[in-house]
């Protein structure tokens, strides 16, 4: 704003600011075409062809707001959604107190303490399919690792069958993510929490401050902005699941693991209905928006401005 | 300077014939990687027509084959599963081969349960590549060491339980009976034949309407719910998704369990020590079945070449790729005449499934991935409920109604 009222009238101020924002639009033109590119125009289409019956294979034809009425009494859908949204409740908070736990631990500056986090870390590096191909072998009856040692050590007769039931299938998925994505949340609260400076932690202990009030008072409140990060993207990723439940329980056993983005796969690639697919993806995103933005606005930091 | 010249020459030649030969593209599913491999290589080595091979997973076939045909990239040649061909057909994807087909000397020895799934309103689609018929498998040890007539193989479902009775006794972790409880296709694939063995099916004959409620498909169900509540089938064997469809058998601990040809190759090269047998699926009361899988041949409308993508299809169902390369490599023949050869009188295990191919049977469906194939679908939905909810006759009505509604969609 300064250098617009100080070169005002002139000529060549005019044309230096005609520069600079060509300057300044082709910098962000290459992210620009990217968003275009990438997610824009794929999300047009998507919006284009949930208005169609639109087959995976053969001719389409637009049917209008049909895939969205039938979405409205699909009781398959809505169950995943109500099942994906139970996976996202459990996981939340068993990442965030694990992640929350190790951050304090790998905080400190001892020795070893890299070798810890490295090693926290690592099982994020692994993709997620890996991970969860990894873990179908670790769990499996006849030549599963957890099974043999359980075995060895006398603590089951029979192979533990980790996946039989619904409760036992969403627990092992869900303590296989955590082992999975806390390391990452771990390190986001780490940098916040490495973000918070020492004097205030010394100003509160003079005060009187304990432990816990400082804990309280100190580094939870001044990790707000941390957390609604490390939250938002952990909820979205919860809610999108997909390769765990597809790769570990094939959605089973008796349906009872399907979330809404396999049901999604399900419906375009398994039942190839494209269209219908589109439909679901579509409703699944404003939902996930909504959540996000709510969830930002929840954790909103008012303090600076 | 002469040297040169030839150089000049050959090259030129080399050119010129290369322009001449058309290359196919021939897209197969990585289930048959292994005999596909050798064949495109005597393929390619005998023809001037080149074929280049291109390996898919079975999991992606489809979605990869509506990618490219959506972006004018179809192959030339698709081998995939029977079970699509009504779909692909349906959706106006393939060449119509009727004509051609008919004109080939052994055409009434094809698999007829080949040619049934690829003809879609009255035109042929495809014709076989290769075939896997369901077994029995059974542990011909475990049958001697509880008593049993280790050359008597079960023929009803009282037989099965009686067996699977004496054979659980043993104990030191032997079961009696085995089958992947969460795997849709295992299932399709030995299941089945025992509804139709007893008289029954789950899909009407055209595949338009359902028949699941039905006296054949409660006892077939009952038969593993009884087996299941009397701890004859592993726990493990509830969330099996198809990872020990066969490993359970191959550790030798099980008495019984339904499987494919494609089993006694790999149980005779990789696990020489389990003594197994070979018998037909039975069903109720004494007689028998077999789904006749396996994968078809077509020609994709969108191929550019489709005399050579035919003269390669003849070429696979030629007597020498028959016999020279699929029965000497231990799978099926798809022609009748040739069921018999050199090789499967070497072993006669080999036999039996070569016969259950001939007389056995394939749901034809436009939908069958839904139905059928789908972990989420009704049929292994109805497998589930019944066998481990123990619910038989709610989970036959539940699976109607959801059949019913795939159907009519």
């Amino acid at each position: 704003m300064t250098d617009l009222t100080l070169s005002s009238g002139s000529r060549r101020g005019l044309l230096f600011r005609h520069r600079r924002s060509l300057a300044g639009a082709l910098f962000v033109l290459p992210c620009v075409l990217f968003v275009v590119v990438f997610f824009l125009t794929p999300l047009i289409m998507t919006a284009w062809m949930s208005l169609h019956n639109w087959p995976l294979l053969g001719a389409h034809r637009f049917t209008g707001l049909a895939n969205y009425r039938e979405l409205a009494q699909d009781r398959a859908f809505w169950s995943a959604l109500g099942f994906t949204f139970r996976y996202a409740l459990l996981t939340t908070p068993l990442i965030f107190l694990v992640a929350f736990a190790l951050a304090a631990i790998v905080e400190r500056r001892v020795v070893g303490v890299g070798l810890l986090r490295t090693a926290y870390f690592l099982p994020v590096v692994v993709g997620l399919g890996t991970a969860s191909v990894l873990w179908v072998w670790m769990l499996n009856a006849q030549v599963g690792v957890l099974n043999a040692i359980a075995q060895a050590l006398h603590l089951t007769a029979e192979p533990i069958a980790y996946l039989d039931s619904p409760g036992s299938a969403l627990l092992t998925t869900s303590l296989m993510i955590v082992w999975k994505t806390a390391g990452l949340s771990m390190l986001l609260l780490l940098v916040g929490l490495q973000a918070i400076p020492t004097y205030l932690y010394e100003a509160a202990t003079i005060d009187g401050a304990g432990p816990w009030a400082r804990l309280f008072r100190v580094t939870l409140p001044l990790m707000r902005r941390t957390f609604a990060l490390a939250l938002v993207l952990s909820v979205t990723g919860s809610l999108l699941a997909f390769d765990q439940f597809y790769i570990l329980t094939h959605g089973g056993p008796q349906s009872s693991t399907v979330t809404a983005v396999f049901w999604i796969y399900n419906t375009s690639f398994g039942s190839f209905r494209l269209g219908y697919g589109s439909a679901m993806s579509l409703v699944l995103l404003v939902i996930l928006v909504l959540i996000s933005v709510a969830q930002l606005y929840l954790l909103r930091d008012d303090t600076e401005l | 300077m002469q040297h040169s010249r030839v150089l000049a020459l050959t090259a030129t030649f080399a050119l010129a014939s290369a322009a001449h030969a058309v290359t196919i593209d021939f897209w197969v599913r990585n289930d048959d990687a292994g005999f596909t491999q050798p064949l495109v290589k005597a393929f390619n080595a005998s023809h001037a027509t080149q074929v280049k091979l291109n390996i898919i997973p079975s999991a992606q076939f489809v979605a990869k084959f509506a990618s490219a045909v959506a972006g004018g990239a179809a192959p030339d040649v698709v081998a995939t599963d029977l079970v699509y061909l009504p779909a692909f057909a349906a959706a106006g994807q393939l060449t119509d081969i009727t004509a051609q087909a008919k004109a080939l000397p052994y055409y009434k020895t094809l698999s007829p349960s080949h040619l049934r799934l690829a003809t879609y309103g009255s035109k042929l689609y495809g014709v076989p590549y290769s075939a896997e018929g369901s077994i029995l498998l059974y542990n011909k040890d475990l049958f001697t060491k509880a008593g049993l007539d280790p050359n008597k193989p079960p023929t009803t479902f009282a037989e099965i339980q009686a067996y699977s009775k004496k054979i659980t006794a043993l104990g030191g972790g032997v079961k009696g009976f085995y089958f992947a409880g969460a795997c849709a296709g295992c299932n399709a694939f030995t299941l089945l034949p025992l509804i139709w063995a007893s008289g029954g099916d789950v899909l009407s004959s055209d595949g338009k309407s359902a028949t699941v409620d039905s006296p054949a498909v409660r006892s077939a169900l009952t038969l593993y719910k009884d087996l299941w509540n009397s701890g004859q089938i592993p726990q493990s064997a509830k969330a099996d998704s198809g990872t020990d469809f066969l490993n359970a058998f191959t550790t030798g601990k099980i008495g019984m369990a339904g499987s494919g040809a494609f089993a006694i190759g790999t149980l005779k090269t990789k696990y020489p020590n389990v003594n197994f047998g070979v018998a037909p699926l039975p069903g109720q009361s004494g007689k028998s079945s077999s789904f006749a899988g396996g994968d078809t041949m077509a020609i994709p409308t969108g191929s550019k070449h489709p005399q050579e993508a035919f003269e390669f299809l003849s070429f696979c169902l030629s007597e020498t790729v028959q016999v020279e390369q699929f029965a000497k490599n231990g799978s099926i023949p798809v022609r009748s005449d040739l069921a018999v050869n050199q090789y499967s009188k070497l072993d006669p295990r080999f036999v039996v499934p070569a016969r259950a191919m001939a007389g056995g049977r394939t749901p034809y469906s436009t939908v069958y991935n839904d139905i059928f194939n789908s972990n989420t679908g009704p049929w292994l939905t109805m497998i589930q409920k019944a066998v481990f909810n123990g619910d038989v006759n709610g989970a036959v009505k539940e699976a109607q109604v959801s059949i019913t509604k795939i159907l009519a969609r």
